[in-house]
């Protein structure tokens, strides 16, 4: 993989992890595989960050979780997104539109 | 999050922890595999995807360890586990816990115990509501008369002028404590009391809680036979029975109704426990040049105590001019009533604070010293948990849970001696208003906080430095012992440079102490203290009231008090030396150009029976004695005293001259027959004043004390002196019953206080220093025991290995004492005020003292030296 790893802004990696269960439930490697897939690589979540997260946004509410069966058969910890877990994805995503909104704008002034 | 689930979430990880751990261990297998199944698909074999799939995880252990801390609860948890972990840590090293907990104790407890003090006398507000407005008005003398006196009792007339033309107060009281004498059944009890105005009591907003004060109608004399007891007195003369109220009382022989009781804890003036109505009549309030009373005072709200200061100036300076005669020279001064009651105290109790303060730091930095050397052991221990995925701040705060752990248990012991400890220092020191002094929730707060600041400082140190350390440097090492420390050497000896510091600061201080206490007890107080006893007695002005009963009754009180054996001889006086001024007389010297009253010179006055001298031991330098001779319808006669011939007769003879004392003008000029020597009238530490005597029988008054010499133990002959005395009356209470040692002694009591202190916080201080050089050498010694044996393998002399040993010791001591030389230098000085007959840089103390204590560091440095010497190279070089 050539492309440009970029490292994660604290806070970016709790909105990445919302966005990737909006469509689903998912176990922490689809959570992993999700956001790679949807940032198109380039943020890799590794487990040192990403359970301590999911652990983190679970105990806030956010998140709920529950075993289940992966897709090869295997029990997996599935997380799901919560009422408020939605609710802070909105909050979160307007956030950061309004900051990308204001650095584009700053780094296009001349 | 709610609270309902974020509760559930706590207990579960509380309570469920092994299930929450497993349920993690179990998700992250999960992960593994699924991940390790995704490479092998991406064409990886079984092997290399496994491996791989390892390495992106990164470490079991330190996931789990991240996850664990973000889980809510993990703090409370992690607390308790450290807190457990601590004990079991602790526990594992009982003598270094033991002699830890012990020596914070000591501290802390020392401590609480000053603080408990300081609190209840200087920072606890006055058990009054809105105490900061209440003040005491006190006349400033005329310093030509008064040298030195800042405040004076005050005149009626002058409060009443006052009273009537001050706008900055709600309220002014007047009052003058006093004792009394309350008939019981047994003995009479001799009680201390106040006469006080009507609004004594709305000044300090305090009510009874039965019955009530006085009304402004028993100001009025004939109507003032009214009594308000104290609380404690109603416990322990009446049972606390409340239908007291309306009964009469014998108070110094006449009857008073008691028409209230003030609540528990109501004893102002200090330790009073009566009061009765002050009736003047009208020549009463004419009186401007007789200082008895004392002016209590509310000031308005939003009046300051200076605002109320420029306006008592201004009346007074109005007074000086409206009656020169009495009242020139005289000021007024308004002081807030805690700064009153304190005032002469705070000095002497803030330099034990800071006294105080020096033993707890000295005690911190050597338990952080023997926590460094104890840590050098575990720093294996704390490597490896590094290396197993704890945090740098996980163990710092596990390692500062040890020491606060240390710290509290050593506060609460501490928090145990101090509650016995402040007692003791009640007893010791005779400290104003002691019912306030105690250990309350205050001072338990005080030690909680001051043991988590302990904790924090003795642990904070070593818990930045071993986690600091090199992992994989440590690890290696087989031994566990750290030889190239040298930083953590280096914070060692620092910490005990500066205990060698601030225990030379104490030791200069109690040093100083020392050396004026002793300057104190060569002092002749002028008068022979053996065999001395001594006791007072108020006679009543309604049953003695006439001078020839008081006459009679003080001759045959002597007559009585001689007949008792073991008796040598008997006198009596107005006033005991050492015990305070008393009267003040000026006078005129006839033959000499008269002054209005304010400007006359001023002498200490006391009324003698003839045998007063000779048995209280005072020496006659000239002319004689009086004799019975002198009594009422003979020539009025003077005794002086040296100073008094020295001041005012300087070069000449002062037998045959005369002066008139203005109290007793109307006897006309008293011919000067005899001088005799200075005694200590206030204390030791004050020089004689001018003093005058007069013959009792030329001018009786009804309070004397008697001074009885006896031929063996004093105290054995109290009871049959007092049984004498009561013999003539039954009603009259003795007081003041003491020995002259005794009077001696009590006059000392608060440098004794302050001294004995000091020197105890000194003591304790030397000794933690010399435990902290000695910890330091030994450690040294330990940690170079190789290169020493290899000095010795090349010949070096077990000489030059104590040496070397000790010069390092030595040198520790010495920018110790120099730093301490220079502090003590700059913080001495705050302690000028209780000195006596030394400067605070006294060059024999700023000598002695380093001197000893480098003998002390020296002695602490040769035990580890010694050791160095029994050092065997061919053993030393084959360890390690």
């Amino acid at each position: 993989m050539a492309r440009k790893q970029v490292d994660l802004l604290q806070g970016t990696l709790d909105l990445l992890v919302l966005k990737s269960l909006t469509l689903g439930p998912l176990h922490g490697l689809g959570v992993s595989h999700r956001i790679d897939q949807i940032t198109k690589g380039t943020f890799k979540v590794k487990p040192g960050s990403l359970f301590p997260a999911l652990h983190r946004m679970e105990e806030a509410g956010w998140l709920q979780s529950s075993w289940g069966e992966s897709e090869n058969r295997r029990r997996a910890k599935y997380y799901r997104l919560t009422a408020a877990g939605r609710r802070q994805l909105n909050t979160e995503t307007e956030d950061w539109q309004r900051i990308s909104l204001a650095i584009t704008t700053a780094l296009k002034a001349t | 999050m709610s609270l309902i689930p974020r509760l559930t979430s706590l207990w579960r990880n509380l309570f469920h922890k092994d299930r929450v751990d497993q349920e993690f261990t179990e998700e992250i297998r999960a992960y593994l595999d699924m991940l390790t199944e995704t490479k092998i698909t991406q064409g990886l074999t079984p092997r290399e995807a496994r491996r791989s799939a390892l390495v992106e995880l990164g470490g079991v252990e330190q996931v789990h360890e991240k996850v664990r801390e973000v889980r809510m609860g993990q703090l409370i948890e992690t607390a308790w586990r450290d807190v457990r972990f601590g004990v079991r840590a602790l526990v594992h090293s009982p003598v270094f816990s033991v002699v830890t907990v012990l020596s914070l104790a000591l501290g802390i407890g020392a401590n609480t115990a000053i603080f408990s003090v300081v609190n209840g006398l200087l920072l606890r507000p006055l058990p009054y509501p809105e105490p900061e407005q209440i003040v005491h008005v006190w006349h400033t003398p005329p310093q030509q008369s008064f040298p030195g006196l800042d405040k004076f009792s005050v005149s009626p007339a002058n409060y009443v002028d006052w009273k009537a033309q001050s706008s900055a107060f709600e309220q002014m009281a007047v009052y003058t404590d006093t004792r009394f004498s309350l008939s019981t059944s047994n003995d009479p009890l001799s009680l201390i009391g106040a006469v006080v105005s009507s609004d004594f009591f709305s000044v300090l907003r305090t009510n009874a809680t039965q019955g009530r004060t006085f009304t402004p109608d028993e100001e009025r004399p004939g109507r003032d036979q009214v009594v308000v007891i104290g609380h404690g007195l109603w416990q322990r003369a009446f049972g606390g029975n409340s239908n007291i109220i309306g009964q009469t009382l014998t108070i110094n022989s006449r009857s008073f109704t008691v028409v209230g009781i003030m609540p528990a804890g109501f004893e102002f003036p200090q330790e009073a426990e009566l009061w009765v109505p002050l009736a003047w009549n009208d020549n009463d309030r004419q009186i401007r040049s007789d200082h008895n009373y004392l002016v209590l005072a509310r000031l308005k709200q939003n009046v300051s105590p200076e605002q109320a200061q420029t306006e008592m100036s201004t009346i007074s300076s109005r007074l000086e001019q409206q009656y020169p005669g009495e009242n020139k020279g005289w000021g007024a001064v308004v002081i807030p009533l805690r700064e009153d009651l304190v005032g002469d105290i705070r000095p002497a109790l803030l330099v034990l604070f800071c006294a105080v303060g020096f033993v707890l730091l000295i005690a911190c930095a050597n338990v952080a010293n023997l926590m460094l050397a104890r840590g050098a052991n575990r720093q294996r221990e704390i490597a490896v948990r590094i290396a197993l995925g704890a945090g740098r701040a996980r163990l710092i705060r596990q390692l500062l849970t040890e020491s606060v752990l240390l710290a509290v248990t050593g506060g609460l012991l501490g928090f145990l001696l101090a509650v016995w400890g402040s007692k003791i220092l009640v007893q010791l020191g005779s400290l104003p208003n002691t019912g306030d002094i105690g250990i309350d929730t205050w001072a338990l707060g005080f030690t909680l906080l001051v043991s988590f600041g302990v904790g924090i400082m003795i642990g904070i140190v070593p818990a930045l430095q071993f986690t600091r350390a090199n992992l994989s440097d440590t690890l290696k090492q087989g031994s566990g012992r750290t030889g190239g420390s040298s930083i953590k050497q280096h914070t060692r000896k620092a910490l005990v440079i500066s205990e060698v510091a601030l225990s030379l600061v104490l030791l200069i201080g109690a040093g100083l102490m020392i050396r004026s206490f002793w300057k104190l007890q060569n002092v002749d107080p002028g008068f022979d203290t053996r065999n001395g006893l001594t006791m007072s007695i108020f006679l009543n002005w309604i049953r003695y009231s006439e001078p020839h009963q008081r006459l009679a009754f003080f001759d045959r009180a002597i007559e009585q008090i001689r007949a008792v054996p073991g008796v040598v001889s008997v006198g009596a006086t107005t006033k005991i030396p050492l015990t305070g001024g008393g009267s003040t007389q000026p006078f005129t010297i006839e033959g000499r150009p008269s002054a209005a009253i304010a400007e006359q010179p001023m002498a200490l006055t006391r009324y003698i029976t003839p045998e007063y001298f000779r048995t209280i031991g005072v020496p006659l330098r000239q002319g004689r004695f009086f004799s019975d001779h002198d009594r009422d319808n003979s020539v009025p006669v003077i005794i002086i005293s040296e100073a008094m011939a020295r001041r005012f007769w300087p070069g000449e003879d002062p037998i045959g001259k005369r002066l008139t004392p203005s109290f007793h003008a109307e006897q006309g000029a008293r011919e000067i027959v005899g001088v005799v020597g200075d005694v200590k009238a206030t204390g030791l530490d004050i020089d004689s004043s001018a003093m005058m005597y007069m013959p009792h029988k030329q001018a009786p008054l009804p309070f004397m004390s008697f001074v009885v010499r006896t031929a063996s133990n004093p105290e054995s002959l109290v009871q049959p002196v007092s049984k004498a005395i009561y013999s003539i009356d039954k009603e009259q209470a003795l007081t003041d019953v003491q020995t002259l040692d005794q009077v001696l002694m009590k006059s000392l009591s608060d440098r004794r206080f302050n001294m004995t202190l000091l020197i105890a916080f000194a003591g304790v201080a030397m000794v933690l220093a010399a435990v902290g050089v000695y910890g330091v050498m030994n450690y040294t010694v330990t940690l170079r025991r190789r290169e020493l044996g290899i000095r010795m393998a090349l010949g070096a002399r077990r000489m030059d290995v104590l040496r070397l040993v000790m010069g390092q010791g030595l040198t520790l001591t010495l920018i110790g004492v120099a730093a301490g030389l220079v502090s003590a230098y700059g913080l001495t000085r705050l302690m000028a005020s209780l000195l006596y007959g030394v400067t605070a840089t006294d060059y024999l103390t700023f000598v002695t003292v380093p001197v000893v204590l480098i003998a002390v560091g020296l002695v602490a440095s040769y035990v580890p030296a010694r050791r160095a010497t029994k050092v065997n190279p061919t053993i030393a070089l084959r360890t390690e």
